[in-house]
């Protein structure tokens, strides 16, 4: 499942004069999704077009859909290519029984997250693009009970432009597209055949 | 009445007019200065008998994305609340000054700091630094990870951390980072750690 980040109301980050994240965010998740399709992987989105949806609602969708793997998009202008986070959850957390706390339901997946993220990063340096895993507290990540991943997208020029632009996002897709497709039958397995 | 004292009753008259006057616009120009308020100090300053300390900032750098510790001799309050908003007042003066490795506004500072429960700590940020901050997930998780890391390493015994803007519960520092939930100090240590070895 991806999810490209902000939209509607939320513009998310201004990257230059005439280009906003959420703009960006949705053009990526649409070029992913072409990517995977074309690799025989079944993507849903959480959003298709300019829609105001709040992190609850996306991790409602989210875990309805309960996928293999949730992405969230995001663009930066802060350089250094592309950065993959897992949740850094809040303290506390209050689950008994079948009853997942909403604010950390990640942890019942956060090292299955871990190793996803693990993987990616790997598979994205052989292709010699920057790429770095960390961890974040972004919701709705903490909300989300299935393997869950950000990713923002920044410029390796320092030039915030070049993350608008059509051939970076599609050299990003690419390289994105081939490494998930490499672990496609580890998350099949883990996962049943969920998208 | 004659005309005489017709005339001296009315010069009476327009000189108790214009004293009237005079005292009217007196008070008037009191009630003024004293709505104005006294220019209050933009930095409060340590007590001049705070003690000379060093502490450790984790400054954040954009252009690497990391965190990288520096030592600073400041004047330092044998109070905790003093101490948490001097070490504070110190980091920001980093971020604020021209050509700063992660820049942020000039007027971006934290209201105020909150000892809550034993560990935990409230960071009220102002809306300026809030609307002054680079948008973006590691942008964002820079500014709070300094923050919370130079508090964490300056201040003992700390373990979580809450955030307000402007005394208010908000979702976001700047549509990214969490602000909405309590965190564990130990897992922004670990991260920043993390950032400062890369």
């Amino acid at each position: 499942m991806i999810d490209a980040a902000h939209g509607g109301t939320d513009a998310g980050a201004l990257l230059t004069p005439t280009s906003v994240e959420k703009d960006i965010a949705l053009n990526v998740a649409r070029r992913l999704r072409q990517e995977l399709n074309t690799r025989g992987i079944q993507v849903q989105m959480v959003r298709d077009a300019d829609l105001t949806l709040s992190t609850d609602q996306r991790a409602t969708i989210a875990n309805t859909a309960n996928p293999a793997l949730y992405i969230s998009l995001h663009a930066s202008s802060l350089s250094g290519g592309m950065r993959v986070f897992t949740a850094m959850l809040p303290s506390g957390g209050d689950s008994k029984g079948p009853f997942v706390d909403w604010d950390t339901a990640q942890s019942v997946a956060l090292d299955r997250s871990k190793t996803i993220q693990t993987q990616l990063m790997f598979a994205i340096q052989q292709t010699r693009f920057p790429v770095r895993a960390l961890v974040t507290p972004l919701r709705p990540l903490n909300n989300i009970k299935s393997p869950a991943i950000a990713i923002e997208i920044s410029p390796t020029t320092g030039d915030a432009a070049q993350v608008a632009s059509s051939g970076y996002q599609q050299m990003i897709c690419s390289a994105l597209a081939n490494a998930l497709a490499s672990m496609a039958p580890a998350l099949r397995t883990s996962a049943g055949t969920r998208p | 009445m004659n005309s005489r004292l017709f005339f001296v009753l009315t010069c009476c008259l327009c000189v108790i007019a214009l004293a009237m006057s005079f005292y009217v616009w007196q008070l008037r120009k009191n009630a003024v200065d004293e709505a104005v308020p006294t220019a209050v100090p933009e930095v409060v300053t340590t007590p001049s008998n705070a003690a000379q300390k060093q502490i450790v900032l984790w400054v954040a750098h954009d252009d690497t994305g990391t965190l990288r510790s520096q030592s600073l001799s400041i004047a330092f309050s044998s109070e905790r609340q003093r101490q948490a908003e001097d070490v504070v007042r110190a980091l920001l003066g980093v971020y604020t000054v021209k050509g700063s490795p992660h820049p942020l506004p000039r007027g971006s500072g934290v209201r105020n700091i909150y000892f809550v429960d034993p560990g935990l700590i409230v960071i009220d940020v102002n809306s300026e630094l809030a609307a002054g901050q680079t948008s973006g997930i590691l942008a964002e998780e820079l500014t709070i990870t300094s923050l919370v890391q130079t508090l964490s390493a300056n201040i003992p015994a700390l373990s979580r951390v809450k955030f307000l803007v402007d005394g208010k519960e908000v979702n976001t520092l700047a549509g990214h980072a969490d602000f909405s939930n309590i965190y564990d100090i130990a897992q922004f240590s670990a991260f920043a750690q993390r950032l400062s070895s890369q």
